[in-house]
């Protein structure tokens, strides 16, 4: 996925690219950027494409909270690992700060590849999950994705997903509204996600709209957050999504 | 001087005919002579049964591996070159550690020498007593049996104490007849010593109890011992433990952090970039692999379920995913290529070579003919493993390559179909790049059909992808012609 802008010339790229237009006309998307090192908050801030504006950043878990209530961004790019506050990190800014600012969605950054970090946030109310590695092109469209509503799961998290859910040993729901496994279908699209298909693949794939992609992602989405499926806890702190 | 481990009785007449190179018979004869002899050899037995350890099971095991755990064994191993535990722990571990190797010889033989003694005495005694009886002489045995029967007791309780501070792990229920043992031989032997005495008297039963209950002191002192010393063990490796999880957490957030941002600065495929990736993976593995290992050591006595989890990273070598980081490190090494490696599911524990090696050639075609990001997905079920390469390269069909070309023909579809599983070739997602599939089903040939069918479920969502797989073929050639 980090070749996506390398490829300016296949159908993927320029199509991906007259979506962003009309977004990027209407309004720029605000975001604020909470990280403890201030490196990397100026880094990504500069990586960012023209259609984001940073509103502010923070360092610590107790200006992330205040800063996203003043502020109101639509998304935060938000450090999992962060000082302050009762020591909560990333997940708990997403709790004492959606109370104050609705219309505010989470994006996880992090460094971190542990799944009982991950699976925190996202627990917490975060909207999806990329790693820091990720090119500023591929934070600013995952931020764009999630400010529309959808969700981003990376390759890693689509994995963990599939096997914290037992959809590797063959487990599979049976009604659309069973918390605790995935669909068939969803377990295909986390699996071609996990193998590294942008949404768009995922779609192509499976011969599916690329809405309905989203709309599964943002069903496991739901699940991974409401489940009381024990290995999503328990299997995180036992393995690293390394 | 070792028992061995094949023993008749007590493998002390196997142990000493292998020390003085007599034949075994002669030795056994011997012995049960001198038994004849006023019991001289059931008690030389004894001694001999007592005084020498067991063959080590498997000798040479323990160094090797407080060679290869510097850092963690050495509360196990190497902890009672300390002498005082009750000290400063940091002192414990450094010096346990760098005594660790060897030092449970060493240390046998430091602690040793007193049961040896103690039982010695008690066996002069009691033989000089029985020499000088026969010779006529007026031996007070009223004093010199009960004498004999302590030091044996106090014998077998420091040989208990020596046995803990060596760290050797004897089974309980020996534990508990020694242990009981001793705590008998001891108040026998102080109740008889007054007992037997001459002079009886209102003080004779204070002193009696008293000396028992210093007795009885002296025989579960061990004890005590191994308790204040489990105590401290279990705290040191918590502060150890600890210590490492703020280590790691600062390295976690700080250098990883640094090493993510050069790889974001620098650009995706430039050196500096590669450098501080390949940096970043072994500063993961050692931290992920790092941290699992200490835990599972640490909760070892409690918590079974531990190991169940943490056996791939340190045990298993040719750990599936762990052979894939490994092909990845070096890859990246040599070709501008990202791998974002993926696995799902346990592994199995045995991996056929030709997988890992199908797999290598799969993942060295990506980097030398796409580049950029290459991901790579494990997939591991009850039926077998799927494995899929996919790159954003130039793509290729196998139809257009040279028949002189071994590649991926020999390399992967050959190695693969000789191993029962099969590997497909195709294009990639959205008729860009590559995507090769490795599948092996789990037992060979025989359950090969059905891992196919989920193999390609896997990929395509069934059957009419397999149309699509074809016409996006058709397509790119179109492409790949214009090019």
């Amino acid at each position: 996925m980090t070749s996506n802008e390398a490829r300016s010339g296949d159908p993927v790229a320029e199509a991906s690219a007259t979506l962003d237009g009309p977004g990027a006309d209407v309004a720029l998307l605000s975001v604020v950027i909470v990280d403890d090192h201030s490196i990397f908050r100026s880094g990504l801030r500069a990586e960012l494409d023209a259609g984001i504006r940073v509103l502010g950043e923070a360092a610590t878990v107790d200006e992330a909270v205040t800063i996203v209530a003043r502020l109101q961004p639509r998304v935060v790019l938000l450090d999992v690992h962060l000082p302050g506050g009762r020591g909560g990190g990333g997940g708990e800014v997403i709790l004492d700060a959606a109370p104050s600012a609705p219309h505010t969605l989470f994006l996880a950054l992090s460094v971190s590849d542990a799944a009982d970090d991950v699976v925190r946030v996202i627990r917490a109310g975060a909207r999806g999950y990329i790693t820091k590695s990720a090119s500023g092109a591929e934070v600013s469209e995952a931020a764009r994705r999630v400010a529309s509503g959808d969700a981003v799961f990376s390759p890693k998290l689509a994995g963990f997903v599939l096997d914290a859910f037992g959809a590797v040993a063959g487990e599979m729901a049976e009604t659309m509204e069973e918390l605790d496994r995935l669909s068939g279908r969803e377990q295909e699209v986390m699996r071609l996600i996990a193998r590294g298909y942008t949404y768009r693949e995922v779609a192509g794939t499976l011969f599916i709209s690329p809405k309905t992609v989203e709309t599964h992602v943002s069903a496991v989405l739901r699940k991974l957050q409401l489940s009381s499926r024990y290995e999503l806890t328990a299997w995180a702190l036992e393995r690293k999504l390394l | 001087m070792t028992r061995p481990r094949q023993r008749l009785v007590a493998g002390v007449c196997a142990g000493f005919a292998e020390h003085t190179r007599l034949p075994v018979t002669a030795v056994r004869v011997g012995t049960v002579l001198l038994s004849m002899a006023g019991g001289a050899g059931a008690l030389l037995y004894a001694w001999l049964w007592v005084t020498i350890p067991d063959t080590p099971p498997r000798s040479g095991a323990l160094p090797k591996a407080s060679l290869a755990r510097p850092a963690a064994a050495p509360g196990r191993v190497g902890g009672l070159s300390v002498p005082d535990r009750g000290g400063p722990l940091v002192d414990g571990q450094v010096s346990g550690g760098a005594a660790s190797v060897g030092s449970a010889d060493a240390t046998a033989a430091r602690a040793a020498p007193v049961t040896e003694i103690l039982l010695g005495l008690a066996l002069l005694a009691a033989g000089s007593a029985l020499a000088a009886s026969r010779l006529g002489l007026n031996v007070p045995l009223a004093v010199v049996i009960p004498g004999i029967v302590v030091l044996a007791g106090v014998a077998l309780a420091w040989r208990q104490f020596a046995d803990i501070r060596v760290g050797a792990r004897s089974d309980s229920s020996a534990l508990l007849v020694r242990a009981l043992g001793a705590l008998l031989l001891v108040a026998v032997g102080i109740l008889l010593f007054f007992v037997t005495g001459d002079q009886q008297g209102g003080w004779t039963v204070v002193v009696a109890s008293v000396s028992v209950l210093l007795g009885v002191i002296v025989v579960i002192a061990p004890w005590l011992v191994r308790l204040s010393r489990d105590l401290a063990d279990e705290r040191s490796e918590r502060i150890r433990e600890s210590e490492r999880a703020e280590i790691a957490a600062h390295l976690h957030d700080s250098v990883l952090q640094t090493l993510a941002l050069i790889q974001q600065k620098a650009g995706p495929h430039s050196d500096a970039a590669r450098l501080a990736r390949a940096q970043e993976r072994e500063l993961r593995e050692w931290l992920f692999t790092g941290v699992h290992g200490a835990g599972a050591r640490g909760a070892r006595p409690a918590d079974p379920a531990d190991t169940s989890g943490t056996f791939a990273p340190a045990e298993a070598p040719i750990d599936l995913p762990a052979a894939l980081r490994r092909i990845v490190g070096e890859i990246e090494a040599d070709f501008p290529v990202q791998f974002e490696v993926v696995t799902v599911g346990t592994a199995p524990a045995v991996v056929p070579d030709a997988l890992i090696a199908a797999a290598r050639e799969a993942m060295l075609n990506a980097a030398w003919h796409a580049g950029g990001t290459v991901s790579v997905y494990l997939e591991t079920s009850k039926v077998g493993s799927t494995l899929s390469v996919t790159d954003r390269g130039p793509g290729f069909r196998l139809a257009d390559i040279p028949s002189d070309r071994h590649g991926v023909r020999e390399s992967i579809i050959g190695r693969m179909n000789r191993i029962g599983g099969s590997a497909a070739v195709r294009p990639g997602p959205g008729g860009s790049g590559t995507e090769i599939l490795l599948s092996l089903p789990l037992g060979g040939t025989a359950t090969s059909a059905p891992l196919i069918g989920v193999g390609a479920a896997t990929a395509n969502a069934g059957a009419p992808s397999a149309a699509t797989a074809g016409a996006g073929t058709g397509a790119e050639d179109q492409g790949h012609d214009e090019q």
